[in-house]
């Protein structure tokens, strides 16, 4: 990076930190801390909202997979703004008069505590774990990149962020979450921009377009019915609803954002807010990711994308071997190239023919060189979709504008961890220490004890990212459990506010059963993880009133909180 | 503030937000599915 890309990351971390810190004073009671005074408008929530949901690893794994994949994984969207307004109609009302801080809390009321505290326990278990994976990933990749040790990458992002949370709690997660959209959404426009400026002379946008459709990185629409094949229009609509409803609905780092709006109607413009401008966003995303895959048709892309792997596979293959993939490698890049400029030319069949032929010459001597690699290292498993985003960020984007979009980089990350800290605290607060130990602390103890486990969680996410690297598997294993439960407490939810008749044992035995037959699925069918949550949130919502009918509660449960 | 107090901006009630919500989801996926079968 040159010096003015440094200044630019400079400005840009000392400045949200300061920013952070000066939006989030006047913090006197929880209800401050947690819900931001419950002022917020809808505008701001919408971006905070947005802003939470994209993680830097969602920023730079999507233009990975639209490089590597097309735009197929746009269908994971499609089911957002339905659930949206579903959300709007159903769970948002209820939060909102029921003046709760979690989602969870909900639940103690139309149910019974122990269904408010596995729930609750979950969200600590899965987003306390994933936290760390959400720091760790544009981590390692930054400092693979830009030649910085992984633990102070991972502490640069992370104490940076955990510093005005603490301090200003939601309030500073909202209103940083506000400018890092701002900075996202630019850099997006700039990314665009420049992988459009950047094409060859002669080559205009609808070629690169032709380009990418000979490649079938456009296919998007996938009518195959099919529960196995992933990203089908089917597995979009009915697994992405149940996925976003899940999310937007039961997860504590959303609904803490909504629940911060001065009115419901301000709650729910700050969903449908998102409900018109996911789906764009990651649209320009993706097509991002399919220009950077047109732009390498014209420029040689390195063999590797993950530069310290590379760097290995240099230092130890054998040469001759590598100079061997090497000379295939270059062999094949200007094949491709030649006759990528000839159909582009005429659009000739016969030319795609042979740049098909090329392109196949070069993925074979692409996976010669992870083989070889994998060989050297005596470990499978390479894979660098995610390297290639950042790799064109800092090799091809003109100074000042790289630094601003590893700025784009860091925002998306910190704006995450943010309010995933914030929600972390609030649950561990609210629906433990407040429920189990102490209800009656006052304003300055239970202001004290929140920034005191803000920054609990926060440590523990820098803990668990910097030893991610060891963790590898058991961290898989964290992230496949929590898609086993995420349909299953949408079920709950779905059970409290859409029957009056559920019991507290309905919900409670219902979630247990909805968690085993995700587990069930997933582990003895090839069924695509899209549909896990549609088979988790339906079991619960059976199972429970099953149970409600034929094994009735000698205690009746609690009155249902109407809205 | 209670919600009745807060007046629904632009679309002036509920369903013509939800409505419009909708119809705008189908719409951007109309273009998504025509931007990828329209031959360059």
């Amino acid at each position: 990076m040159s010096s003015l890309d440094w200044a630019v990351l400079v400005v840009y971390l000392v400045g949200i930190a300061a920013f952070g810190l000066w939006a989030g004073r006047g913090n006197r009671r929880i209800d401050d801390f947690f819900l931001a005074g419950r002022q917020m408008r809808w505008w701001a929530v919408g971006l905070s909202v947005m802003a939470t949901q994209i993680s830097a690893i969602t920023f730079i794994g999507t233009t990975g997979q639209a490089y590597t994949d097309g735009m197929r994984f746009l269908v994971v969207y499609f089911g957002l703004p339905f659930a949206m307004v579903i959300l709007c109609l159903t769970v948002v009302p209820f939060f909102y008069r029921a003046r709760v801080f979690t989602a969870y809390e909900y639940l103690e009321r139309r149910f019974d505590a122990r269904t408010r505290t596995l729930t609750s326990l979950l969200f600590l278990l899965s987003r306390g774990l994933s936290v760390g994976v959400t720091l760790y990933a544009p981590s390692l990749v930054l400092s693979v990149l830009l030649g910085w040790g992984e633990a102070e990458t991972i502490l640069l992002m992370g104490v940076s962020t955990i510093v005005y949370v603490i301090y200003g709690g939601n309030r500073s997660v909202i209103w940083t979450d506000v400018v890092q959209m701002g900075i996202i959404w630019f850099g997006i426009f700039v990314c665009l921009a420049v992988a459009i400026r950047q094409l060859p002379e002669g080559v205009g946008l609808r070629d690169a377009l032709a380009l990418a459709q000979l490649n079938g990185k456009l296919e998007v629409i996938d009518t195959a019915p099919s529960l196995t094949q992933p990203y089908t229009l089917w597995s979009g609509l009915i697994g992405g609803l149940f996925l976003m409803l899940a999310y937007f609905g039961c997860d504590q780092s959303q609904v803490q954002r909504y629940l911060s709006g001065s009115s419901l109607t301000q709650s729910r413009l700050s969903l449908l807010f998102n409900a018109f401008l996911k789906v764009p966003m990651q649209f320009l995303i993706l097509l991002t990711g399919v220009l950077v895959f047109v732009f390498y048709h014209f420029h040689a892309p390195p063999l590797l994308w993950n530069r310290a792997e590379l760097a290995r596979l240099e230092r130890e293959a054998p040469a001759a071997e590598l100079a061997e993939i090497r000379t295939r490698f270059s062999a094949a890049l200007q094949g491709r190239r030649e006759s990528a400029a000839r159909f582009l030319h005429g659009r000739d069949p016969q030319v795609a023919q042979a740049y098909f032929g090329h392109g196949r010459q070069l993925d074979e001597a692409r996976k010669e060189a992870v083989r070889l690699l994998e060989h050297t290292r005596g470990e499978a498993g390479y894979g660098d979709a995610n390297y290639i985003f950042p790799t064109y960020i800092l090799t091809q984007l003109p100074s000042g504008l790289a630094g601003l979009v590893i700025a784009v980089i860091f925002a998306a990350a910190m704006s995450t961890l943010s309010g995933e800290f914030n929600s972390l605290a609030t649950a561990t607060m609210v629906d433990f220490y407040r429920r189990f130990v102490r209800s009656d602390g006052g304003d300055a103890h239970e202001l004290l004890l929140s920034r005191v486990f803000t920054g609990f969680w926060g440590g523990f996410a820098c803990l668990i990212a910097l030893q991610a690297g060891r963790l590898g598997s058991a961290i898989e294993v964290v992230n496949r459990f929590g898609s086993y439960f995420y349909g299953s407490i949408l079920g709950v939810f779905a059970l409290a506010v859409l029957t009056a008749r559920a019991s507290a044992r309905g919900a409670f035995y219902g979630l247990l059963i909805g968690m085993f037959s995700v587990w069930a699925v997933a582990s003895s069918t090839k069924i695509h993880f899209l549909w896990y949550n549609v088979v988790g949130a339906v079991t619960v919502f059976v199972s429970g009133l099953v149970i409600t009918a034929f094994w009735p509660q000698e205690e009746a449960a609690g009155p249902r909180e109407l809205p | 503030m209670e919600d009745q107090d807060d007046p629904v901006p632009v679309f002036g009630s509920w369903p013509r937000i939800y409505a419009a919500v909708i119809v705008s989801a189908l719409v951007v996926m109309g273009l998504i599915a025509w931007f990828s079968a329209h031959r360059y």
